[in-house]
């Protein structure tokens, strides 16, 4: 992503040319709605939600200090935006214990069991607390770096760390049922 | 399960492309607020005499309230309630023609709605 290109088009929106906020929509619609996909695993709201985010920051770009760079900005208002519309309205998941444990997990097919464990996973990490899986969300958005992370959530690093290790604790707990000794052992082998 | 796990689990995230009228649809909500006219802000101005009025007024009510009450406590220091003070509260009110301040309060909001009415009226024209 140019930071000059965005610079440029924010300066023409300020300038009065609302057209030129289309560059910004332009470059920034995969990250923002992939962002959204991942706070509601549904393909129509994440959309509305980037849309948002978008309207929003098409508001808000006049309060933009620079002291940060414009994707930051743009990650934060759009964080802030999807954090208080799922506390609002929260993704349709249900709890994991609805889930059932499966009888003998060694007796299930190799892909379909890394596929089952696959979505267990995300089906816990969305069971989570907001502030712990919030925390999780954007760290493995933005490749597990903790500074964008916090940057996004407006947090301090520590924080975010404490958040992860937590949040990874409580997931280790709830998914310990369903991922028996065996498993672990044959992978760590 | 180990943080390497949760790790690779997590990172692999499927990838999903907008569709194709997203930077239209988005586009056309921008150039909806942008014709928009700018919200107007709340007239503080307008309010401020209004505003102080009522915070005035019930500074005043409460020192005299808390003055009539500690009087009361210093004259039976034991018998001090809160429908006692309530009493003193009722009584102090009568004595001091509390109507006015009701009116007074009274008019503070009047004044407050009229200016926001004024401010609406403002808008539309």
């Amino acid at each position: 992503m140019n930071v000059a290109d965005d610079q440029a088009d924010v300066e023409k929106v300020l300038a009065g040319d609302p057209s030129a906020f289309e560059g910004v929509v332009r470059r920034w619609q995969g990250p923002l709605v992939n962002l959204a996909y991942r706070f509601c695993r549904d393909r129509g709201r994440a959309e509305e939600m980037a849309q948002e985010a978008f309207l929003r920051a098409f508001r808000s770009l006049p309060g933009w200090r620079r002291e940060s760079a414009f994707s930051t900005w743009l990650f934060a208002l759009a964080t802030n935006l999807y954090c208080s519309e799922l506390r609002r309205i929260p993704a349709r998941t249900g709890a994991l214990d609805d889930i059932p444990e499966p009888r003998d997990p060694r007796a299930m097919d190799e892909a379909y069991e890394l596929e089952d464990r696959d979505r267990l996973v995300r089906h816990a990490v969305f069971a989570l607390p907001p502030k712990y899986r919030e925390a999780l969300l954007l760290f493995y958005f933005h490749d597990m770096d903790i500074s964008e992370a916090a940057g996004s959530l407006g947090l301090p690093e520590g924080t975010v760390k404490a958040r992860l290790s937590r949040g990874r604790d409580i997931l280790r707990r709830k998914l310990s049922p369903h991922f028996g000794a065996p498993v672990l052992e044959r992978e760590a082998s | 399960m180990r943080d390497e796990e949760l790790d690779a689990i997590l990172s692999r995230e499927q990838e999903i492309a907008p569709s194709s009228g997203f930077v239209a649809s988005v586009m056309e909500a921008v150039s909806q607020q942008a014709g928009a006219p700018p919200p107007i802000p709340f007239p503080w101005w307008r309010a401020l005499p209004g505003l102080a009025a009522v915070v005035i007024a019930a500074g005043v009510l409460l020192i005299a309230a808390l003055a009539s009450i500690l009087k009361g406590a210093a004259a039976a220091p034991t018998a001090v309630e809160l429908p006692c003070a309530l009493a003193v509260t009722l009584e102090f009110a009568k004595a001091t023609r509390a109507g006015w301040l009701v009116l007074a309060l009274a008019i503070s909001f009047v004044s407050v709605k009229l200016s926001t009415l004024f401010a609406a009226n403002g808008r539309h024209h």
